[in-house]
This record gives structure tokens, sequence and C-alpha cells, in this order.
């Protein structure tokens, strides 16, 4: 309460300051980046005093002081910080990559393809066929033929089943789970992200080949697999790379963690390849080569330089929340969140029967993977992009789709960590399962 | 290449390049690291090889701002009361009038020197002219920290006058940042729109209430925390805004946040905290505000040989004379000796900090030889002012030596 206050004052003073000040030299950037840390801090200890995920905090004070609000960030000042978004998101990738260890991979690996494919199958079809059947409760679809409303609704069912590595991360991070449920969530996430690269291209070349007036040409075979091996190849370069440093300099741990994360991103966009999987190959190789108390320092010191772009990723994503669409658009959207929902539910039930997982683990995974983001957003945008005629309507009915998500997704995740006894009820307290030693 | 590249690239290529050339070098031969840095930035900037361009400088300037900004917390971090109480009072009136002292010989003879010899108008010169004095009275703090640990092996870091240096360093620091951010309060353009522009003392006044509200509400809002990943957090914001908000204000960062590390390290419980965290980030930021200086820098146009000569050599006659005038008005003498003002010579990130701040806000070819003088300084007694400290004290202790035999000697710098 005492910082909200704090947070009140300093929200006076910075508009009392706004007439006497000039925008040159990316100052207002600057002004809004550190009143956004501070906003986004604070509201995120609130919801976690509450008991809630301290992101879904985060992204409220994203939306309250963003352009859908209070207008503190102003749409420029979100462009001017989108790179922030990047080195948010090439963190999170590489994070999640150094999570995993290679005995674990090679010990659960078969388990987690088998629960991934089952929910991703699963969802896929529901969501596809609720939006078909329902095509007529969606504005832009009304009027389009049948070839064209089941390209829509493949394209929307191929992005609605993406869930959030950032989400996925960020909550491990903040409430440091590492029992079975956090990492068999990790796991499918991870997986899912590479899988659902090649399923939107398909679906992206499908809808292009059903919906007349596409922009672009369908993706080629030689691109799609560029694009994940090629990740696969950069990502193995650099952790080995990675590795090497650790090996022999090990020093400045802080600066290097970021400049990975830059590097990576950068590599991964100019040799256009999917730039998730190469951080995450990046992080995996890097951690698995290194040895032990090496890679932990440089996950550490990640985990450090992490922490307030985290804060301002999250903000961020909620200040491009369309508050108004997302009401507007509520119809719709609660029916295929619940779909959503029930196909995760029951997808993630179905494999993990089928891998034998345990009860504890089946009964909880599927409120991990509520959660959407980043991946999910770029993806909207593409298909935006792809179809000009109706790219736009879609785009809104999908980000509304993932802001509500968003923002109901961490809620979910943390009471299944809660309630598998991985996380604490309340921050400061002891976990119930503590976590694992990794195996080496 | 794109704009993200070329800062990893150019932070990876110097770091890598200080490593192995000049930390070997540094470690074995007491050569302060940094200076290198500059001169990567200068060769990859855009009179160079053109890897940094123009538009890549602009889109890093908030980072620029960031860490000029931090840099004023970390000092500001070093005023610790408690611990500046346990030292003799002389020995921060010496360092204040030396400080005085040296501003006011080096921007005054700058000022003849520009309105008389190179026909500035006063109006004009007034700024540059104080900068310069602003920028000659900071001292390399790292330098004596180097020497300090260096000389602490043996008993010769126990000299008074070790202590002087350290004193003096942070009141150069100071006295350098504070007349900086007047001079900017003076030469302030009026604010856009149609309100009433505020007076050089309304500026002066409005810089220093965003460091002082500023650290009293982030010393209310940190508490007591001491995770150090949240109160990393929650400082990167509060510098951040800080920064910010004066650079929207068009004044300097260094006063504001000086203030706010100032009064954090002396009100906050988790003190050892905050100093800890404030350091952790100061290197990298330094580093990257080191090459993109370099990367800023261009030729002054019109005569600019002459003031440049003249600033370095003014300095390094002002300092040591200034320190001597210092030492005798205090009557300090006996207790320092004369001499130490040669080991204040060493200048670092702060001038280099100040230039690159002025640079940002007027882009005119007086602040670019401003911004050329600190450059070249910097560069010309860097390197080795770590060495010429350590010199200079172990010079001092050998003459000490007889007196103290001869239970001559001064009590200790300690109350």
């Amino acid at each position: 309460m005492r910082r909200a206050v704090i947070l009140l004052v300093v929200f006076a003073l910075v508009e009392l300051l706004r007439p006497l000040g000039s925008a040159g030299y990316g100052s207002q950037a600057l002004l809004t980046f550190g009143f956004l840390i501070l906003a986004a801090y604070t509201v995120g200890e609130i919801a976690a005093a509450l008991r809630g995920p301290a992101i879904v905090g985060y992204m409220v004070a994203g939306v309250v002081f963003g352009p859908a609000a209070l207008a503190t960030v102003s749409p420029e000042a979100l462009t001017r910080l989108a790179p922030v978004s990047g080195l948010a998101v090439a963190l999170i990738a590489f994070l999640a990559g150094a999570e995993l260890r290679w005995e674990e991979l090679r010990d659960r690996g078969i388990a987690l393809l088998k629960v991934m494919s089952a929910e991703l199958l699963l969802g896929f079809v529901a969501l596809a066929g609720t939006l078909y059947a329902g095509r007529g409760f969606v504005p832009f679809m009304r009027s389009l033929p049948a070839p064209q409303a089941i390209a829509v609704a493949v394209l929307v069912a191929s992005i609605a089943i993406v869930h959030s590595p950032a989400v996925t991360m960020a909550l491990l991070t903040e409430t440091r789970a590492r029992g079975p449920v956090a990492r068999t969530t990790l796991g499918v996430v991870l997986l899912t992200d590479v899988v659902v690269v090649l399923l939107f291209s398909g679906t992206l070349s499908l809808a292009r080949t059903l919906a007349p007036g596409a922009e672009g040409s369908g993706v080629s075979i030689g691109t799609l697999s560029w694009e994940i091996l090629g990740a696969l190849l950069v990502g193995v370069i650099l952790g080995g790379a990675i590795a090497v440093y650790l090996r022999f300099v090990n020093e400045e741990l802080l600066l290097f963690a970021v400049l990975v994360a830059f590097l990576g991103s950068e590599v991964a966009r100019l040799a256009h390849v999917e730039a998730v999987l190469t951080l995450v190959t990046t992080g995996f190789v890097a951690e698995n080569l290194s040895h032990r108390s090496r890679g932990e320092a440089l996950r550490h010191a990640m985990e450090r330089s992490a922490a307030p772009v985290f804060v301002v990723f999250f903000a961020l994503s909620g200040a491009t929340i369309d508050v108004a669409a997302v009401v507007t658009l509520l119809p719709i959207l609660v029916p295929l969140a619940l779909v959503r929902g029930a196909a995760i539910w029951a997808g993630t039930r179905a494999g993990a029967r089928w891998a034998r997982l345990p009860r504890e683990v089946s009964g909880n995974l599927w409120l991990g993977l509520v959660s959407q983001a980043g991946v999910a957003i770029g993806l909207a945008s593409v298909v935006a992009e792809a179809f000009p005629t109706f790219g736009a309507e879609l785009r809104t009915l999908l980000l509304a789709l993932i802001a509500l998500n968003q923002l109901v997704g961490p809620i979910l995740f943390r009471r299944a960590l809660v309630r598998s006894g991985e996380a604490p009820a309340r921050p400061g307290l002891p976990s119930a399962v503590p976590a694992p030693s990794p195996p080496r | 290449m794109t704009s993200g590249l070329i800062l990893v690239a150019v932070v990876a290529a110097g770091y890598i390049a200080a490593r192995i050339a000049v930390g070997a070098l540094a470690r074995r031969y007491l050569i302060v690291s940094g200076a290198e840095y500059l001169v990567l930035g200068v060769l990859l900037g855009p009179r160079v090889a053109g890897l940094i361009s123009a538009s890549v400088l602009d889109s890093f300037g908030p980072l620029i701002t960031l860490a000029i900004g931090w840099m004023g917390a970390v000092i500001g971090s070093e005023f610790h009361l408690k611990r500046m109480l346990r030292l003799r009072g002389e020995l921060y009136q010496v360092a204040f009038l030396e400080a005085i002292l040296v501003v006011g010989i080096v921007g005054g003879a700058l000022f003849l020197l520009f309105t008389r010899v190179l026909g500035v108008l006063p109006a004009d010169a007034v700024a540059p002219a104080t900068i310069l004095g602003a920028i000659a009275v900071t001292t390399s703090s790292s330098g004596i920290a180097l020497a300090a640990r260096r000389l602490a092996r043996d008993r010769t870091a126990r000299t008074p006058l070790l202590h002087q240096l350290q004193v003096a360093g942070g009141m150069d620091a100071a006295v350098g940042i504070l007349t900086f951010g007047t001079v900017l309060c003076l030469v302030h353009l009026p604010p856009p729109g149609d309100i009433r522009p505020p007076t050089p003392t309304e500026w002066a006044v409005i810089g220093g209430a965003i460091g002082v509200l500023g650290g009293i509400v982030y010393h209310l809002f940190l508490g007591g925390e001491r995770d150090p990943d949240r109160l990393f957090i929650s400082l990167a914001g509060a510098i951040t805004l800080a920064s910010g908000t004066a650079a929207y204000a068009r004044l300097s960062p260094l006063v504001p946040t000086m203030l706010i590390g100032a009064i954090l390290a002396n009100t906050a419980r988790n003190r050892h905290e905050i100093v800890q965290v404030l350091h952790r980030v100061q290197r990298p930021l330094y580093l990257v505000l080191l090459i993109f200086a370099g990367a800023a820098w261009r030729v002054p146009g019109g005569a600019w040989g002459l003031p440049l000569v003249a600033f370095v050599l003014l300095r390094l006659f002002a300092k040591p004379a200034a320190a001597r005038v210092a030492t005798r008005l205090s009557g300090m003498s006996r207790v320092i000796g004369g001499n130490w003002g040669i080991a204040l010579v060493g200048q670092g990130s702060l001038a280099i900090a100040i230039a690159l701040n002025y640079r940002i806000f007027d882009d005119s070819d007086l602040s670019n030889v401003v911004f050329t003088a600190a450059l070249v300084s910097v560069l010309a007694t860097d390197l080795l002012s770590a060495r010429v400290v350590r010199a200079v004290v172990r010079r001092h202790h050998r003459r000490r030596l007889p007196l103290a035999a001869a239970g001559a000697g001064a009590g200790p710098p300690e109350r």
C-alpha cells in the first residue's frame, strides 16, 4: 500500500513536469521506461500480496498507464521501447532452454511428446470447429464464403493453440518452482513452440490457397526446414561458443548475458531462422555443455539482468491490450476461451494418461498451458499482413483472445503450482515440494 | 548492419580486446582500463570505420543517458556521512578549496582565451569555459582506487595523503557535477508551448527537487528490501526514471541521480546491498558509455587546436598548483605535503560523462571543442593515473618516515 501511494506521488510529479520538457534524444522513452518499471513492480507487489502472480500485476499496470487508460505510456514510447520486448523474449527463451537437462529430455521426451500431440490435436480441431460453427457471431466472418471461413478458422486455431514460454518462465522464476508440474509444463510449452511454427506455416499456406486475395505466396518446405533446422544449427553454434567462453573466460557475466540475448536474436533475424527456438537451443547447449557451477552462474546473471526487463515486457504487453476491442468481442471471446480451456484440459488428460504421468501432474498440467503472449501476437501480425481484406479484424479478434488468456493464464498456472505444492501459497513461504537437484 | 548487432559486436569486441590486450598489462603495470574503449569507439564511429552510424548513436540515446545517470548515482552513494565524519575536517577543506580553485583557474583562463583570442562573444563563451572548468576538476577515481588497493599491501596505504586523495576524488566529482548542472540551468532553452519559461534558479530548484524528492521517495519505496533481484528492479526503475525526467527537462541526469545515490546511501538500512547493486551494473554501462562517447566524436571546426592544448596544459598546471595553495591555506602542509596535486591529474569516466552530456544538449562547435578536450585529456592521463598516485604516495611516505622516527609526524587522519 505504501508503495502504491508513493507511485501516485511519482505519477503526479512526472505529470507536473511534463509541460516543461521536450522529448529529445529518447528522453521520453527513458522516462516512460523508468516509470513503467516502478509502476509495474508496485502493482505486481499488490498482486502478489493478493496471492496472485506478479506478472498479472505488471500487465494490469500496463493497461492502466497505457494508451487505453491514463496514457502515461504513449504509443510513440511503446514503439521506442519495442527493443526491450525483443530483449525480454530472447532472455526468456535462453533461460527456458537452460532449464532443460539432456538427461531429463532423454528420460521424459517421449512422454512430453505424447502429451503435446494429444493436447495440440484436440485443441486445434475443437477451436477450428467452434469458430467455423459459430461464424455467424463473428462480424467479419458472416459474409465469408465457406472456403474462406475454413481458412480463417484454421488460422485462428493454429494461433490459439500457442502457449507462452514467457509467462511460464516468468512464473517459474517468480515462484522458483522446479517440481514435476513445473518441469512438465515447461517441456510441453517449449515443444509446442517448435511444432506450432510448422503447423502455422502449413495452415497459412492452406489459407492462402482457400482465400483469394491473400498477399505473398505459400511457405515452401525448404524455407520451413531452414527456419527450424537453421535455428537448431545456429543455437548449437552459439551455445557451444558460450560454453567455451564460460570455460576459458567466465567473467563479466551480467554484460555477457545481455550480449548473448541480443546476439542470438539478431543472428536469428538475419539468418531468417526461428528466434525463440534459436535461443532455447542456445540456452540448452550452453547449460548442458558447461560445468554445472559456471552454467548456473550464467543463468543466475541472466535472471538478474532479466528481472527489470521482465517487468517492462509484461507491462508493455498490458499496454498494447486494446480494452475496447476485448469488451466488444466478449460474446465470441468467452466461448472461444472456454472451448480452448476445455480442449487443453481434455487433451492434457488424455496425453498424460497415454504417457502414464502421475495423477498429480495430469490433474494440474492443463492450468499451466492456458497463457498466451509474444509468439501468438507475432503470428497474429503475420496473418493481418497476409490477408488485407479481413486481416485487421482477424488480428483484433486474436489479440483480444490472447489478452484474455494472458490475464487469466498466469493466475491458473500459479494455482496449479500452489495446488501441487511446488510453489508456496504466499510469497516468502517455503513450498511443499522442493526443487530437485539437477541430474549430472 | 542492424543497430542491435552493432552494439553486440562493438561491446563484445571491445571487451575481448580490452581483456586480452590491456587487461594483462593493466594488472602487471598498474594501468587503468577504460581509455582503450574510447579509442575503439572513435575507430568504429562515423568518422573512421562508420560501423556505428549517427542513427545508431541516436537510437542508443536513452542507454547513454541512463549510463550517465547511473554514474551519478554511484558517485552519490560514495558520500556516506557516517564514514566521512571519521576523517579530519581539514581534509575536506583542502579538497573543496582545491576543487574550487581548479574550476576558477581553468574556467577563467579559457573564458579569456575564447573571448580575447578566439573572438567568441562573452555570452557564448561562459558556458563552454565553465564546463571545461568543471571537467578539469574531475579526477580519475578508478586510478586512486586501484592505487589504494595496491598500496594496501604495504604500510604505505596508511598515510594521510591517501585519505586526502580519496576525499579529493569525491569532492572533485561533486564540484564538477554541480558546476556543470548549474551551467545547464543558466543556458537552459525555454520549454515548448505557451508557459512562462522558468528562470535559471527555478531550473536549479527543479533539478535539485528531482534528486531530493526522488531520494526521499525511493528511500520510502525501497524500504528495508534486501533481496538483490527486487532491489535491482526498484533501483533500475528509480535511476532510469530520474535520468529520464532530468533529460526530458533538459537538465543533467548527473545532479539528481547523485543526490538520490547520496540520500539512499545515508538513509537506507540496506545501504550495502544498494551500493553493491549500483556497482554491479556500473561497469557494463560504463563500457557502453565510453564506446559511444568515442563514436560520437567528430573533428571540431575552426581554430580548435589552441583551446585544446590550453585546456590540457592549464589543467596539468592548475591541479598541482591549486592543491598546493589549498594545503597551505588550510595549514596542512606538514601532514600531507605540498606536491600531492600531481596525483589528481588523471581523468576518467566522469569527464567523459559531463562532456558527452553537454554535447547531447548543445551540438555547436564550441561544445564539440569541449568534448574533444575531455577526450584528449582522458586519453592522455587516465591510463597511467594509478601509477602516478602510487608514486606520489610512496614518495610522500618515504619523506615522512624520518619525520615519524623523530617523533614529528602528524596524527592519524581518522578522528
